[in-house]
C-alpha cells in the first residue's frame, strides 16, 4: 500500500484545521510527529522488500476496492520517499518547539503535511502531468510556508519565489503540451515509445531545453537560482530546512532526472549543458556564500552550490557518477537541514542573524555548536563524515569519464566550501563570548533532539557507506541508468 | 469565424496587459476568456469550455475584483508611458517569427493518430484518477494558503529583523 | 499537421508572448497576475487544439480542467499575498519591494 504515502499526509492535512480547534497543541504535535514516523518506519521495512526484483507497478486500493491509480515504486522512487520521510521527520520535531511563538500550529502542520504529499505523490507518478499536478501542491503549500510569519521580508520574499516559480511551471506544462501534440499521451511509458517512433530532434530538443528551464529553476541552478536566497532565510527555520532539504530536490532534481534518463535518454547535447550548470553553480553559489553576513543566506546560497555538486554528478552520465550524484543529494538533505535548523535555534536564542553579531556561543549553546560543527564538517567533505565519500565518487567519476579539468575544478570548489563553514564556525560559534550573549539559553528540547539525531545520521552514513551504498543507492542508480529502458517497460499506462 | 474569435482573445489579452486601470483589466481579462471558451465550444470540447467560463471567468475574475477591492494604492503606480511604443514593436516582432517557426518548423511533424478513446467521464474519473487526487491537494493548499495569510495575529509575528 | 492546428498553436504562442512581455514590463502587483493568467490561457488553448488535431480530446479536456483548478490555487494565495503586502507597503509598486538584496 504504496498509496499511503499520500493519502495519510493528505487526510491528516484536511483534519488539521478541525483538530487545531480542539486542542491547540498537543494533539496536532503529536499527530504530525506520529504520521511521520510510521513513514518512514514504513519505507523500510514495507516499501524496501517490494523492489527486491527491480520496479513494480503498484495498484492502489481503497477500503478494498481497485482505484484506477497505479504508482510506480522503483528504486529511484523509493530511495526519496525515504530521504523525505527522513527529513520531515526530523524538522516536524523540531517545529514542536520552533513554532510556538508564531501562532497557528495546527495550520502550519497542514500546510506542511500537504508540501510532504505533494512531494510523495511527485515521486510516486508515472505520468508527466501528474508529476505536474504534484509539483503545484508542494509549491502551492511552499507559497504559503515561506510567507508564514506575515513580515514585510518575508511577503515580498515569498512573492518573488511565486512569481518566478509559477513561470517555470508554466514552462514545464508547455513542454508537456508539446510532448503530448508529438506523442498523443502523457504517461511515461507512451511517451518514451513515441519519442523513439518519432524521432524529431529539434523538437525534443527544444521541450529539453523547456524542461530544463522550468526544473532548473525549482532546483535553484544558476542562472535561475536568484529566488533562493531570498526565500530561504526568511522562511521559518523548519520551512527552510524543508525547502533547502528536500524540496528542491524533488521538484527540480528527481523531476528531471526522472524525465531526462528515462523518458528522452540522456543525450550529449544535455550531458554538456548539464555538466557546464553544475559546474557554474558550485562556484556561483560557493563565491557568493563567502561574502554574505547573513547566517541563513550564507547557507542558501551554499545549497545552489551543492545542487551544483549533485547536477555535475548525474551528468557525467557514468553509473559511478549518478552513484555519487545520489550519495550527495541523501547527504545534502541530512547536514544542509542540520545547518539550517541550528542556525534557526541561534536565530531564536540570540534573536539575529547577522555573524558579526554573534560570537562564543558555544559556551552558552554546546549542543546546537556540536552538531553544527559536524554538519560544517561534513559538507566541507572531511573524512569520514559522509560529504567526504559523496564527494570523492563524483571526483572519481569525473576522472574516469576523461574530463580531469572539471575534476580539478570540483575540488576547488569543495576547498571553498570548507573555508566558508570554518568562518560560519568561527564567527557564530568559536571565539570570545560576545557579552550581549552572556544570558542566552541552549535549544529547547525538541529542536535538540532533531539536531543531534540529523548529526548522529551523518556520522553513522559516513561511517557505514558501503551498506548504504549497497541497500539504497545502488537499486536507484540501476534505475537512471537503465536509461529509456525502464520506462518502456511500464507501457500501456 | 474561427480567425475572428482569436483574434478577439488576443485582442482582448493586450487590452487588459495595457490598460492602467485595474478593474476595466481584470474585467477584458473576464472578455477574453469567454472568447476563449468560445474556441473551445467550436472545437467539441464543451467539458473544457464550461470549466473555463465558470471558473476562469467567473471564479478568477471575482478574485481579482475582491484583490482591487481590498487593496489601496496611495498614488498611482505609474507605468511608463513608452508602453504605448514599445508593444506594437514587440508585437509586430513575436508575430513575424511566431508565423515564419510554425510554417517551417511544425509543419513538418507527422501526425499520429490516437486510438478511439471512452467517454469523459470514463477518462477523468477512471483515466486521471490520480489528477483529481491531486486537484484536492491544490484546492486544500489554497485554503490553507488563504487562511494562513489572512489569521488574526496574536502576539507579534516574526519578520521585520534586519540587520 | 494540419494547418487549424499550427494555427492555433501560433495563438498559443502569441498569448504566451504577451504575458511574458506583460510580466517583463508591467510594475503593478496586480498585472503580473494578469499575465500569469495570460500566459495559462495560453497553454490551455495549446492543450486544447492539440488534443482536437490528436483526436484525442477527452484527455485533453482531463488536463486542462486539472491545469484551471491549480491556476486558481495558485492566484488565490497570490492574491492574498498581495493584499498582505498591501497592508505592509500601502502601495501596489512592485518597486517598493527591493528590500531584500545581495
Amino acid at each position: 500500500m504504496i498509496f499511503l504515502f499520500i493519502i495519510i499526509p493528505l487526510v491528516l492535512a484536511s483534519l488539521m484545521p478541525l483538530l487545531g480547534k480542539i486542542s491547540k497543541r498537543f494533539l496536532p504535535d503529536l499527530l504530525a510527529n506520529a504520521t511521520m514516523l510510521f513513514l518512514l518506519v514504513f519505507s523500510v521495512i514495507y516499501a524496501k522488500p517490494l523492489i527486491a526484483k527491480g520496479g513494480i507497478i503498484q495498484q492502489a486500493f481503497w477500503f478494498g476496492t481497485p482505484l484506477n491509480i497505479r504508482l510506480l515504486v522503483d528504486g529511484f522512487s523509493l530511495f526519496m520517499l525515504f530521504t523525505i520521510s527522513l527529513v520531515s521527520l526530523a524538522v516536524t520535531l523540531y517545529s514542536i518547539d520552533y513554532m510556538e511563538h508564531y501562532g497557528a500550529k495546527a495550520n502550519y502542520y497542514a500546510l506542511l503535511l500537504l508540501m510532504i504529499a505533494g512531494m510523495n505523490g511527485l515521486v510516486l507518478a508515472t505520468d508527466l502531468f501528474n508529476i505536474y499536478m504534484f509539483l503545484e501542491v508542494a509549491a502551492v503549500a511552499s507559497y504559503a510556508l515561506v510567507a508564514f510569519g506575515l513580515g514585510h521580508d518575508e511577503l515580498e520574499a515569498s512573492f518573488k519565489y511565486l512569481m518566478l516559480s509559477a513561470v517555470a511551471s508554466a514552462f514545464i506544462l508547455l513542454a508537456i503540451t508539446i510532448i503530448f501534440a508529438l506523442t498523443g499521451g502523457v504517461g511515461f511509458g507512451a511517451v518514451a515509445a513515441g519519442l523513439k517512433m518519432l524521432n524529431i530532434k529539434y523538437v525534443v530538443g527544444f521541450c529539453s531545453a523547456l524542461f530544463l528551464m522550468g526544473f532548473g529553476l525549482k532546483a535553484a541552478i544558476v542562472p535561475f537560482h536568484s529566488w533562493l536566497p531570498d526565500a530561504h532565510p526568511s522562511a521559518p527555520a523548519p520551512i527552510s530546512a524543508m525547502l533547502s532539504g528536500v524540496l528542491i530536490k524533488v521538484s527540480g532534481v528527481y523531476a528531471m532526472m526522472r524525465i531526462f534518463m528515462n523518458v528522452f535518454g540522456l543525450t550529449p547535447a544535455l550531458t554538456s549543458v548539464l555538466s557546464v550548470l553544475g559546474i557554474v553553480s558550485i562556484f556561483v553559489g560557493a563565491l557568493a556564500a563567502l561574502g554574505q553576513n547573513d547566517i541563513k543566506r550564507m547557507l542558501a546560497y551554499s545549497s545552489i552550490s551543492q545542487i551544483g555538486y549533485v547536477v555535475l554528478g548525474f551528468a557525467i552520465g557514468t553509473p559511478l557518477g549518478i552513484l555519487g550524484g545520489l550519495f550527495h543529494l541523501f547527504n545534502h538533505a541530512l547536514f544542509k537541514s542540520l545547518l539550517f535548523l541550528n542556525a534557526g535555534a541561534v536565530e531564536q536564542s540570540t534573536g539575529t542573524r547577522s555573524l558579526d553579531k554573534m560570537g562564543g556561543l558555544a559556551k552558552r549553546m554546546p549542543l546546537t555548536a556540536a552538531t553544527s560543527a559536524v554538519a560544517s564538517l561534513s559538507i566541507a567533505g572531511i573524512p569520514p563524515l559522509n560529504g567526504f565519500w559523496s564527494k570523492l565518487l563524483i571526483i572519481i567519476a569525473l576522472v574516469q569519464a576523461k574530463m580531469p579539468v572539471l575534476a580539478v575544478l570540483a575540488v576547488l570548489g569543495s576547498v571553498v566550501t570548507l573555508w566558508y563553514y570554518l568562518v560560519l564556525q568561527r564567527n557564530a560559534f568559536f571565539g570570545r563570548l560576545n557579552e550581549t550573549w552572556k544570558a542566552v539559553k541552549e535549544a529547547p528540547f525538541w529542536m535538540s533532539v532533531s539536531t543531534v539525531m540529523l548529526a548522529l545520521l551523518c556520522i553513522i552514513t559516513g561511517l557505514l557507506f558501503p551498506l548504504i551504498i549497497r541497500s539504497w543507492l545502488q537499486p536507484a542508480t540501476d534505475v537512471l541508468s537503465g536509461g529509456v529502458g525502464v520506462a518502456l517497460n511500464f507501457l500501456g499506462f | 469565424m474561427h480567425l475572428l474569435l482569436m483574434i478577439g482573445l488576443v485582442v482582448f489579452s493586450i487590452v487588459s496587459v495595457l490598460i492602467h486601470d485595474l478593474l476595466k483589466a481584470a474585467i477584458s481579462l473576464a472578455a477574453a476568456s469567454i472568447f476563449l471558451a468560445l474556441i473551445f465550444f467550436r472545437m467539441n470540447a464543451v467539458y473544457a469550455g464550461v470549466f473555463e467560463v465558470s471558473v476562469v471567468a467567473g471564479l478568477i475574475t471575482v478574485l481579482f475584483i475582491t484583490a482591487i477591492a481590498l487593496t489601496r494604492s496611495d498614488e498611482n503606480v505609474n507605468e511608463s508611458k513608452y508602453h504605448l511604443f514599445i508593444f506594437p514593436l514587440f508585437f509586430a516582432g513575436l508575430v513575424i517569427i511566431d508565423v515564419l517557426v510554425m510554417k517551417n518548423l511544425l509543419g513538418r511533424i507527422p501526425a499520429i493518430s490516437s486510438p478511439e478513446t471512452g467517454s469523459f467521464g470514463d477518462v477523468l474519473w477512471k483515466g486521471r484518477s490520480f489528477d483529481l487526487i491531486g486537484q484536492i491537494g491544490v484546492i486544500f493548499a489554497g485554503v490553507l494558503a488563504v487562511l494562513a495569510l489572512f489569521r488574526p495575529k496574536g502576539k507579534s509575528a516574526q519578520g521585520d529583523k534586519h540587520e | 499537421m494540419n494547418n487549424f492546428w499550427i494555427l492555433n498553436m501560433g495563438a498559443a504562442a502569441l498569448l504566451i508572448g504577451i504575458g511574458i512581455y506583460c510580466l517583463l514590463t508591467m510594475k503593478n502587483l496586480v498585472k503580473l497576475l494578469i499575465g500569469i493568467e495570460i500566459i495559462a490561457k495560453g497553454i490551455t488553448l495549446a492543450l486544447v487544439a492539440s488534443g482536437f488535431a490528436k483526436n484525442n480530446l477527452m484527455l485533453a479536456q482531463s488536463l486542462v480542467i486539472s491545469v484551471i483548478v491549480v491556476d486558481v490555487a495558485v492566484i488565490a494565495t497570490a492574491l492574498a499575498i498581495i493584499i498582505s503586502i498591501n497592508r505592509h507597503t500601502k502601495s501596489l509598486d512592485v518597486r517598493k519591494l527591493t528590500k531584500l538584496k545581495g
